[in-house]
């Protein structure tokens, strides 16, 4: 071959080297979007980079230590999208709202795009070769000054091999191990399960049981690995027959309490006495004398626990004395014989191995009061947000010598750092995870860094090269290369792995630190003075507050309270009544350790002399400096938490006091006692919660299982006709107290609904095919004719897009949500600057402005309805029951809304669909009006236009924007599709195979991402799909029915396993 | 329409229109008339000071306008899912307006009443630019306003065509064919008064103006005997409008599925509810006018007591029909629709919902007193009362229905915002510039039906129905 160019001079290898060089060029001076004016296509691609198709990376998430495996999308080199990893056994396809978001940190606006050094009091900007060259020189300074071994490194746990790998680092230059810190961790549970099982934390079966009892353990609202858990919860309750029954044991009722079907409501601190009675330590009276629970209720937990085949007790909680209550439950979990059947010792998690206690950052800070600590690391962690005020680690920092943070983001803590050395975001690292024995997720970028960050294994090694001792140790290129060196079968088998994201094989452990330097500070009973205990719990979403600065995070509203953008307190309605106060009014709440003004919520699951605060919120900067929300917003505000934390409520912890639960070494948050006054005055609950009762209508149906089973046996004896016995007949009663309208106070009467229309189509879909009823409204022979001919040329109108949620597995977790605002471009509206004005000129900077006017934008909702507890306001009832309904468009037979759009913005697709156009949307907004179900939300501003103040995706966040989604702009109707993308996608992935489309071949963002898999996607008139059984099944319902909507989405009641009288 | 009776002088209490015929004994002669009407037509300094007001009033409308089309409509009070608010409101509100004044030029000439004659032109007037300033409504209230066009069915090579099952398709037709019709009928009224206009004018440029305006009226019997048909054609055509232009507005709420929304009684109701608050529009704008342009002696006491039996007669209707969809709401037995009416007036919406019954039907109640009837001064204060109890009775349908529907998770509350009053203030800007422009180009009161019921200088000449 000649090596002759052609005409233009260049010859292919050159024109290579220059694309490299060029690419690399791009991507040293970030990804602005600033000055790009043309578009040039590849003339040749990048690997695998082939426009508008997606490749999928395999990695592991690092929101939190469980590491789940996930894969994330990319699009022409940026990723889009995270989703579970459905290889993987952990997590099997699913992912929280946390992990759905570590998109919007890997995009975060205030994300460090330099390194940064102190100069002049102030975080500047500096090139990586300085700021190395001065970390090299403060290291050598102190480890000439033989001071090495009072540096500290403190680093937010993770599993895997880095903490190893660091551990050696450190080793080599003569520091202390590192400490590894997790304010999230459920520490009372990991002591206990260590005390009681001897593992950090054991496989729990869920499944296996017949009796789940927790103790304040809130294994849905984040506690523990809480995908894993979540996931084996809802498999467990949707065997419907013999699922497991469970029981709250708390003073407040979490989300884990609201999906119990009991709730024992003890006295904060007294689960110690019931766990004493259980095991027999205690007379009854005691332990109801004091729990506060009826001498009745504790003896029929006892003889349900005795009786129970098979039981799973759990315990958790962040009191002082929540270790011991886990060790006494940990010891009846081995009385009863669960151990080896549903708490599997021998089967561990291995996410909390190498876990440091809280108390070890306390001694941390008590040693840099005294001046002891010359050097300190933090990467991740955020002790100064996460530890009480009087733990002074503030303070201490202001008398370290140095300070370095490798933290990507702005935090509290980094913000006192004198060096900034921003590691790469998870999604743009190597890595490795091992949360079970033998299973290693793999992990690598999945894009070209954003900014100009460095992985901080790689800065260790850069460093250690600097050092002519060390420079033969770490002679290995980079960690990637490490991680490869040490995977069994080296190069060749680390990328065959890397595919699936999952290998067997093991990460580097770190030994366990000595305990021995562990300052523990026992304190027993409730500190301070007061009428109410105060019950602080990590929030679900936001846990310490790390999730803070994720806009999607901060718009997802708490599943319990439903509350976004705020701080809030929760008390029952008998004592606001007692103290006149109203939801929504100011109060103070003193513990001895601080004071705060918060708007109370009415909330049922609370014991009246309980209230309760929820971590996650009041980031603020330490320098006190605040966002402009009228100023540029393209600027990266490097303070506090970053500008969507900023401003939104307050730090719970400043309630607590340093006190720590002796056994674990935690912080005992709940331990506290309050006093709460009124200040007179009311603030709006940035709330999405309109009606918490559902007035009878049957939105959230639930049945018990005797009625069920009552119910198939008369099916099964009336089964003469076609038609399945219609709902009223079905024997699917009400939950007592529950009265839900029939068709009588719908407007129509027993038998047929205005318009004529039999009710015998139940269950299932009205109709099974795309035909809907829009053609013969309301007849029996509306099955044949419909909108569509069955020939219509477009071949769609063979299926019938349809969906189930099956209530028994919602846990209201709201992961649905989270995924559909990734998958959909959908705009958060909560931001400081996103408000609406309040005069020509003032604008309403509030946090959650635009959710105050119910303007939020989620197409997919966690709706959260209460049944019983009627009379709150003078009683206290915990029996009441929760409903949880994700709500979407219904995409009706007979949609109201396509009928009234005056310019066919909305129309009936022949595959079931109810389409929106946003191109074709004037914006009348009648569709809205005319929607029974209010699952259409309209662009009040340009939240998807550029260059608008209310635009929701500042730089770079719409490079997270998925092409295949129109951005909306402003005055346009928008809802939930059916990730319509999606279908088109894997309809045209068949065609091109030509091949059909297969049976659960795809399914919407939703489904995918939902840690209870509750909700299945699919072609109902297809009958190999899921979905097409699951309409069949007795538990199903459509909401609204009376109305004719004729929906596409089937509800599957939830199971009530009452206790049988 | 005129007559040969004599003229009842003296201070008659409650003179029998009809019998006696006579309706304006003050005026005698044909010269008074076209001198005391086209006296109003010279500018005064009250004018230019109202013409003011009200320019600046619709100013503070177009600018929010600006600002509302530059930010989208988050500005606005809107709360989802309450997603029609003030626009609409308003829209209707002024739907509304428009009606008395066809009601009055149309219904009431094909009917003989005699009260129409001094007072329809200011009504039919009131009508065109209340439609004028209805129609702008629901271009202001949708998103993409500078998309409007495509609610018109034009041919276009996309092959695009509206939804005709769409009530708000209906509403284009309704309101532009209205429009259409009262505009054309308002100026068939004014082509014998331009032809007067024309005759006293002395500008050469107004003349020529006023000339080409009347068409070249000549007063010949010819033309009287065309015009006559003509408008009693026009007057047929627009009966059913009046009746249906309402009626589909009517159906954006009642062809909805919402509760409170979805009722048959609807359509009558709007339009009683239209011709109440039409009627109260035309006394608060004749009453001034009469006092201030010294119009008493034609539009008198007499006509003003007719008007005031038929906003009596209408604030029942609409009174019964209030009741009725309690009744109904009840009688139906479907709880979301009682939980409404229930909201509606005990619940979250109460003090709306008895202001509008206390406007609406209570303050009307003192119409039965033959002294309140004939006493402008408090004609006008219910006047106000009315308007303002109709424009929250189209807030009752619209919000408190949207903010209460099937969906308890999404109830919800609404307040307009300063940018909602900025179009409300707008709105009556921009009517009242209409209004002060035409008063002073047009005579306010109809000269040449004026003169078929005064008293002619000669014998039976012209007019009447022979």
């Amino acid at each position: 071959m000649s090596t002759e160019s052609g005409a233009s001079g260049v010859k292919r290898r050159d024109f290579l080297k220059i694309l490299g060089v060029t690419t690399a060029a791009t991507a040293a001076t970030g990804c602005s979007t600033d000055h790009v004016r043309k578009l040039i296509p590849y003339v040749s691609n990048p690997d695998n980079t082939v426009p508008g198709v997606s490749n999928y990376f395999a990695s592991t998430c690092r929101e939190c230590a469980t590491s789940c495996g996930i894969l994330v999308e990319t699009r022409d080199g940026r990723a889009i999208k995270v989703e579970g990893n459905p290889n993987t056994e952990l997590n099997r396809g699913a992912l929280c709202a946390k992990g759905q978001s570590s998109l919007q940190g890997l995009y975060n606006p205030d994300r460090f795009r330099q390194p940064m050094a102190r100069k002049n009091g102030q975080l500047s900007p500096v090139t990586w070769d300085e700021a190395l060259q001065l970390l090299a020189t403060r290291l050598g300074e102190v480890r000439s000054k033989g001071q090495a071994g009072s540096a500290v490194f403190i680093n937010q746990h993770e599993a895997g091999s880095f903490p190893a790998f660091l551990d050696n680092w450190l080793n080599e230059y003569g520091m202390p191990q590192h400490i590894s810190y997790d304010a999230d961790a459920p520490a009372s549970a990991i002591a206990a399960n260590q005390a009681g099982y001897g593992v950090a934390w054991p496989a729990l079966d869920f499944d296996a049981a017949s009796l789940i009892v927790s103790f304040g353990a809130d294994f849905l609202d984040g506690w523990g690995p809480s995908v894993p858990l979540q996931l084996a919860w809802a498999d467990a309750r949707a065997k419907i027959d013999g699922a497991p029954r469970a029981i709250y044991i708390g003073a407040r009722r979490s989300l884990t309490g609201l999906n119990a079907d009991s709730w024992i409501a003890c006295r904060p601190g007294s689960e110690l006495a019931i766990i004493q009675f259980l095991r027999g330590s205690k007379p009854v009276a005691d332990a109801a004398a004091a729990s506060d629970v009826s001498v009745a209720t504790l003896e029929g937990l006892k003889k349900e626990i005795t009786e129970a085949k098979r039981s799973l007790l759990l315990a958790g909680g962040n009191a002082a004395d929540s270790t011991q209550v886990a060790i006494e439950v940990s010891e009846f979990n081995k009385f009863l014989g669960n151990v080896g059947i549903t708490i599997k010792p021998a089967a561990p998690l291995g996410v909390y191995q190498r876990l440091d206690v809280t108390a070890a950052v306390y001694n941390v800070s008590e040693r840099m009061n005294a001046g002891a600590v010359p050097l300190l690391f933090v990467r991740g962690a955020n002790p100064v947000h996460t530890l009480p005020k009087s733990v002074k680690f503030a303070e201490g920092m202001a008398k370290v010598g140095f300070k370095v943070s490798f933290t990507n983001v702005p935090d509290e803590t980094t913000e006192l750092a004198d060096l900034v050395l921003p590691d790469h975001h998870g999604l743009e690292s190597w890595g490795d995870a091992e949360p079970t024995a033998g299973t290693l997720h793999l992990q690598q970028p999945s894009m070209e860094p954003v900014f100009q960050s460095r992985a901080t294994a790689d800065v260790l090694i850069d460093v250690a090269k600097k050092d002519a001792a060390l420079a033969a140790t770490y002679a290995m290129k980079d960690y990637r290369s490490w991680l490869i060196a040490r995977f069994p079968g080296g190069q060749s088998a680390h990328t065959v792995a890397l595919a699936k994201g999952v290998a067997s094989a093991s990460s580097l452990r770190a030994s366990e630190r000595t305990a021995g330097e562990l300052t523990r500070t026992p304190v027993a009973g409730f500190a301070g003075a007061g009428d109410f205990h105060l019950v602080i719990n990590p929030s679900p979403t936001l846990g310490t507050g790390s999730g803070a600065n994720k806009p999607w995070l901060m718009e997802l509203p708490d599943p319990v309270s439903k509350i976004a953008w705020q701080s809030w307190v929760e008390m029952h309605p008998m004592a606001l009544k007692q103290l006149g106060l109203v939801r929504g009014d100011l109060v103070t709440i003193e513990t001895a350790a601080g004071k705060a003004t918060l708007p109370v919520y009415n909330y049922l699951g609370i014991r009246p002399d309980t209230i309760a605060v929820s971590l996650g919120y009041g980031h603020k900067s330490q320098a006190g400096r605040r966002f402009d929300p009228d100023g540029d917003r393209r600027t990266p505000f490097y303070s506090g938490y970053g500008r969507y934390a900023e401003g939104v409520g307050m730090n719970a912890v400043d309630l607590v006091s340093g006190n720590t639960d002796a056994l674990s070494g935690s912080i005992a948050y709940s331990s506290m006692k309050a006093k709460v006054t009124k200040t007179g005055e009311n603030t709006d609950l940035i709330t999405t919660e309109g009606s918490a009762r559902q007035h009878s209508r049957g939105i959230g149906q639930a049945s018990t299982l005797a009625a069920l089973v009552a119910a198939r046996s008369q099916t099964e004896g009336a089964h003469g006709g076609e038609h399945a016995a219609p709902a009223a007949e079905h024997g699917a009663k009400p939950a007592e107290g529950e009265h839900e309208l029939g068709p009588k106070e719908w407007g129509g009467n027993e038998h047929a609904f205005v318009g004529g229309a039999p009710t015998e189509f139940l269950p299932g879909l009205k109709s099974p095919v795309a035909n809907d009823a829009q053609g013969d409204l309301g007849t029996q022979d509306s099955k044949a004719k419909g909108m569509y001919s069955e020939q219509h040329w477009s071949g769609m109108a063979k299926r019938r897009w349809a969906m189930t949620v099956d209530l028994s597995r919602c846990t209201g977790c709201s992961a649905c949500v989270t995924a559909c605002y990734s998958e959909n471009n959908i705009p958060t509206v909560g931001a400081s600057w996103q408000g609406r004005a309040l005069s020509p000129t003032v604008w309403d900077t509030r946090p959650g402005a635009n959710i105050l006017k119910g303007r939020e934008m989620a197409w997919i909702r966690l709706e959260r309805y209460f049944e019983g507890a009627a009379d709150a306001d003078n009683t206290f009832d915990p029996g009441f029951d929760t409903r949880f309904v994700p709500m979407m468009c219904q995409h009706c037979g007979n949609a109201p809304c396509e009928p009234v759009c005056p310019v066919y913005a909305t129309y009936h697709s022949p595959d079931g669909l109810n389409v929106q156009v946003y191109n074709r949307c004037v914006g009348t907004r009648y569709c809205s009006n005319n929607c029974p179900y209010k699952v259409r939300y309209y662009n009040w501003f340009g939240y998807g236009e550029p260059g608008r103040r209310q635009y929701a995706f500042p730089e770079p966040m719409q490079m997270q924007l998925n092409p295949d989604v129109t951005v909306r702009g402003k005055g346009v109707m928008e809802k939930c599709t059916f990730c319509v993308q999606r279908i088109r996608e894997a309809e045209t992935r068949a065609d091109l195979e030509h091949r059909p489309l297969q049976a659960d071949e795809f399914t919407t963002a939703c489904a995918q991402a939902c840690p209870s898999k509750a909700i299945t996607f699919g072609d109902a008139a297809d009958p190999t799909w899921t979905v097409a059984k699951q309409v069949e099944d007795e538990r199903a319902y459509h909401v609204f029915e009376v109305l004719n909507t004729y929906t596409a989405v089937v509800y599957l009641k939830k199971i009530n396993h009452t206790v049988e009288a | 329409m005129a007559t040969t009776a004599k003229p009842v002088v003296g201070k008659t209490k409650r003179p029998n229109i009809p019998a006696a015929g006579i309706q304006v004994p003050a005026v005698r002669t044909f010269e008074q008339v076209d001198d005391e009407i086209l006296a109003t037509l010279k500018p005064s300094p009250k004018w230019f000071i109202g013409l003011g007001i009200a320019i600046a009033a619709m100013l503070t409308g177009a600018a929010a306008w600006t600002y509302q089309i530059y930010w989208g409509l988050g500005n606005a009070g809107y709360v989802p899912p309450v997603m029609w608010g003030v626009y609409i409101i308003t829209f209707v509100f002024w739907v509304g307006i428009g009606h008395a004044g066809t009601l009055i030029s149309a219904i009431l000439y094909l009917f003989r009443a005699g009260f129409r004659t001094t007072i329809y032109r200011a009504s039919e007037a009131m009508t065109v630019f209340a439609v004028m300033t209805a129609g702008l409504f629901p271009i202001i209230h949708i998103g993409r306003p500078w998309k409007f066009f495509w609610l018109i069915p034009y041919p276009n090579w996309r092959l695009l065509y509206p939804q005709f099952k769409s009530p708000l398709l209906w509403d284009v037709f309704a309101i532009s064919t209205y429009l259409t019709i009262s505009t054309t009928f308002l100026y068939l009224g004014l082509i014998p008064d331009f032809a007067v206009m024309r005759d006293r004018e002395t500008n050469p440029i107004r003349r020529r103006i006023f000339a080409m305006l009347s068409l070249g009226w000549k007063n010949t019997d010819r033309e009287w005997r065309h015009f006559a048909k003509m408008y009693m054609f026009l007057a047929a055509f627009s009966t059913p409008l009046v009746l249906s232009v309402h009626s589909v507005v009517s159906f954006d709420f009642a062809m909805a599925l919402t509760p409170g929304w979805h009722t048959t009684i609807f359509p009558p109701y709007f339009v009683g509810g239209a011709i109440f608050s039409g009627f109260a529009m035309v006394w608060t704008i004749l009453i001034p006018i009469r006092k201030w342009w010294n119009l008493e002696h034609y539009v008198t006491l007499n006509h003003l007591d007719a008007t005031a039996k038929v906003v009596l007669f209408t604030s029942i209707m609409v009174g019964s029909g209030y009741l009725s969809e309690f009744f109904i709401a009840w009688f139906s037995g479907v709880a979301p629709e009682q939980e409404y009416f229930w909201n509606r007036v005990f619940g979250q919406w109460w003090w709306a919902g008895w202001l509008l019954l206390l406007c609406n039907m209570i303050f009307p109640l003192s119409l039965f007193s033959q002294k309140l009837r004939r006493n402008p001064a408090w004609l006008w204060i219910l006047s106000i009362i009315i308007n303002i109890g109709m424009w929250y009775e189209r807030f009752v349908i619209v919000v408190p229905s949207l903010s209460h529907e099937f969906e308890p998770w999404q109830w919800t509350h609404y307040a307009p915002s300063w940018i909602d009053m900025c179009f409300l203030v707008g709105s009556f800007g921009w009517f009242f510039m209409w209004f002060l422009l035409f008063i002073k180009q047009m005579p306010v009161i109809a000269i040449a039906e004026v003169k078929e019921i005064v008293p002619p200088r000669m014998k039976n000449d012209h007019g009447g129905h022979h």
